[in-house]
């Protein structure tokens, strides 16, 4: 099943040979011939080229790129901007900083091309502030695409579209990520989402309507362009098309990142990718970032797909295909606890579900950690996890979906090394549905339909 | 906890000499206030301009930015304090920052008693320098933080010394790092960058 690399193309598998493609290099090895074409195609065709192609949002929610891009108003009143999303703090996700360690001109052909297609006059790049390098690298970039003409007030290569693109850092908050919360740290005030609606195509950043996509996902831009719709349709599965970065990292021999089609199973994903496991047997991976909960032992065979990880491996999504495998000697409480501590402190603090939910199973794991653990301990954190979240409707944003999915797979796939730990077991039953809840609302986490 | 407010009250000392340099007034001039169509939207530039001339960010530094941008210095502060990677309050020359996220914390258990994971380097870290995670050296050299995972799980442990990122760290390593510091913390650079650095 192996792909010819596309995204990585410039980017070998030996890190020995890996170095960054700045602008001559990157012309010189076709790029820029894409963005040359865009500028020769009516901006509502390539938004539809996009949506022919399914490519789907590669930052964690899945969503269509080409549709996203439609929701913006062809008729401009004003100002329009995108947001790139290369905050990339969910833990087990390190792809972004791999594309553009090594290939941002990639990106930066991508933006452009995005820009022309919804005519947005000002590109933001929000780059998560401990991204030190990576930020160089892009200023660097930045200033090269301004002085051979792709970016500035003389037009795209001297054509009618003026396209402005700047970096602006975070300064180290997990919740500027959230596309709204982006948005805020990107008008200099504390990165609170915000409510929906309205949504960001029509009043985002300073008010004005604004697309905000993943790195990796605008990365995919040039080539589909470049190679059509079709091209992309035969990679990956019908619902998932495309090839994807599949991060690796925990208990295997080879860590890393690898490209491939969406839809490969995990078991291909750890054993022929990631050169097998490390230190022992499998026991559990986290399929796509913490926040997208865990598979079990016993779900090796999942596919790698926007859907099969959610209605078969039992978790949130795909998210970011950042996977981190555990071995079997992995103490699966401490590892529930790390991630609820994540969350308790990446919490923006604005809802209360959220806010003191999380800081409340995690005072309850730190004492099951402890040892101290009670038998009414699970029923309690089971509990809590079903009342926060964009799913059950209490919360502004998905971050809380993320502790509640965590905490309810952890739990569910791995009950008796939990119910070891909190001595007398739960007299009553526990059942995982989400019994409240808003009917089929669709949030940019999923839609709302169980 | 981003969303904990601590009291943050101190007297402004200032001895008359402006935070807020000309110079440095005149760079966010002229490369930040042609990006963005509001004032406000260049405190996170200004803020991370002020920490890199005085490692972190005085308080009459806040109340002169709000001038600057002609917006009250509760705003600044209300951003200036969610933001974990702004220092309001002085830091050492060299910052470690360790990841304690998923990643780094589980490699500890890859194979036991031997693989090394955020606890092995935090404790290592902090016998070493003497200095528990939060605090700085009473000669204000290290600070010592944990912090959320870093995006570099594929090669965890990892570590960040000031701009430096350090990958598959290993007590060894720490020893390594320590003995080749620098004794002026701008002498310090990312080996990897190997460009003269220019904005547009
Ligand atoms: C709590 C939270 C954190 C997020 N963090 C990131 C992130 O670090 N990077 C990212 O690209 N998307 C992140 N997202 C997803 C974004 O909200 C948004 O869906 C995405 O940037 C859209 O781009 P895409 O359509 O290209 O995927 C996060 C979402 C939530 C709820
Ligand atoms: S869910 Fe949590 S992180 Fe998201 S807005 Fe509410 S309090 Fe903030
Ligand atoms: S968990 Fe440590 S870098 Fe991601």
């Amino acid at each position: 099943m192996p792909i010819e690399p596309v995204l990585t193309k410039r980017i070998p598998l030996d890190p020995a040979q890996r170095k960054t493609y700045w602008y001559d290099d990157y012309i010189a090895t076709g790029g820029y011939a894409s963005l040359r074409k865009a500028i020769d195609t009516p901006p509502d065709e390539l938004i539809k080229i996009v949506t022919d192609s399914g490519l789907r949002g590669r930052g964690g929610a899945g969503f269509s790129t080409g549709q996203k891009w439609s929701f913006i108003p062809k008729e401009k009143k004003g100002a329009h901007y995108l947001a790139v999303n290369a905050d990339e703090s969910e833990p087990g996700t390190f792809k972004d900083r791999y594309l553009l360690d090594y290939d941002p001109h990639q990106l930066l052909e991508g933006i452009a091309i995005a820009c022309i297609a919804t005519q947005v006059d000002v590109a933001y790049i929000f780059i998560r502030g401990e991204y030190h390098r990576q930020a160089k690298v892009l200023e660097r970039a930045i200033h090269e695409a301004y002085e051979k003409g792709v970016f500035g007030q003389n037009g795209v290569y001297g054509s009618k579209y003026k396209v402005e693109c700047h970096l602006h850092r975070g300064a180290g908050a997990y919740i500027c990520g959230e596309e709204t919360g982006l948005l805020e740290a990107l008008e200099g005030k504390r990165g609170w989402p915000r409510n929906k609606p309205p949504f960001p195509a029509i009043a985002g950043a300073f008010a004005r309507p604004t697309v905000i996509n993943n790195v990796e996902t605008l990365c995919c831009v040039p080539h589909i362009l470049e190679r059509g719709p079709a091209w992309f349709k035969t990679m990956g599965t019908p619902s998932s098309p495309g090839p994807k970065l599949f991060g690796m990292s925990g208990h295997v021999n080879k860590p890393g990142v690898y490209e491939d089609s969406l839809g490969i199973t995990l078991d291909y994903a750890i054993n022929t990718l990631a050169g097998g496991m490390k230190g022992g047997k499998f026991k559990a991976c986290i399929c796509g970032g913490i926040s997208m909960g865990v598979l079990g032992t016993n779900q090796l065979d999942v596919k790698l797909d926007f859907d099969d990880v959610r209605f078969k491996g039992g978790c949130l999504g795909l998210g970011t295909a950042g996977m981190i495998v555990m071995n079997e000697h992995t103490d699966m409480v401490l590892a529930l606890r790390n991630c609820v501590r994540f969350y308790s402190h990446e919490s923006c603090g604005q809802c209360t579900p959220c806010r003191e939910g999380s800081a409340w199973m995690r005072k309850i794991l730190d004492r099951i950690v402890d040892g101290r653990g009670r038998a009414k301990d699970l029923e309690m954190l089971l509990e809590l996890e079903k009342t926060m979240g964009i799913m059950p409707g209490t919360t502004i944003c998905g971050l809380a979906d993320g502790t509640a999915w965590s905490t309810r797979t952890f739990i569910n796939k791995f009950y008796d090394e939990f119910a070891a730990r909190c001595p007398d077991e739960p007299t009553k039953s526990v059942s995982l549905k989400v019994t409240r809840g808003r009917m089929n609302v669709v949030t940019p986490m999923g839609s709302n339909t169980r | 906890m981003a969303w904990i407010a601590e009291n943050r009250q101190r007297s402004v000392p200032t001895d008359g000499t402006p935070a807020l340099t000309e110079s440095l007034k005149a760079h966010l001039r002229e490369t930040y206030f042609p990006r963005y169509p509001t004032r406000r939207a260049v405190l996170l530039p200004a803020l991370h301009a002020v920490q890199h001339e005085y490692g972190w960010i005085p308080p009459q530094a806040l109340d002169e930015l709000a001038a600057f941008l002609e917006v009250s210095s509760g705003e600044v502060l209300d951003t200036a304090s969610f933001y974990e990677e702004y220092w309001l309050k002085p830091k050492g020359q060299f910052l470690f920052q360790v990841c304690r996220s998923f990643a780094c914390e589980m490699m500890s258990m890859c194979e036991p008693g031997r693989s090394c994971g955020t606890r092995e380097l935090s404790n290592h870290l902090q016998k070493k320098l003497g200095i528990e995670v939060g605090q700085t050296s009473d000669d204000g050299r290290y600070t010592l933080v944990e912090l959320e995972c870093l995006g570099a799980c594929g090669t965890a442990p990892v570590m960040l010394v000031n701009d430096v990122l350090y990958e598959n760290v290993g007590t060894e390593t720490i020893d390594q790092i320590l003995a080749n510091l620098p004794a002026d913390p701008h002498d310090f650079h990312d080996p990897t960058v190997t460009w003269q650095e220019k904005a547009h």
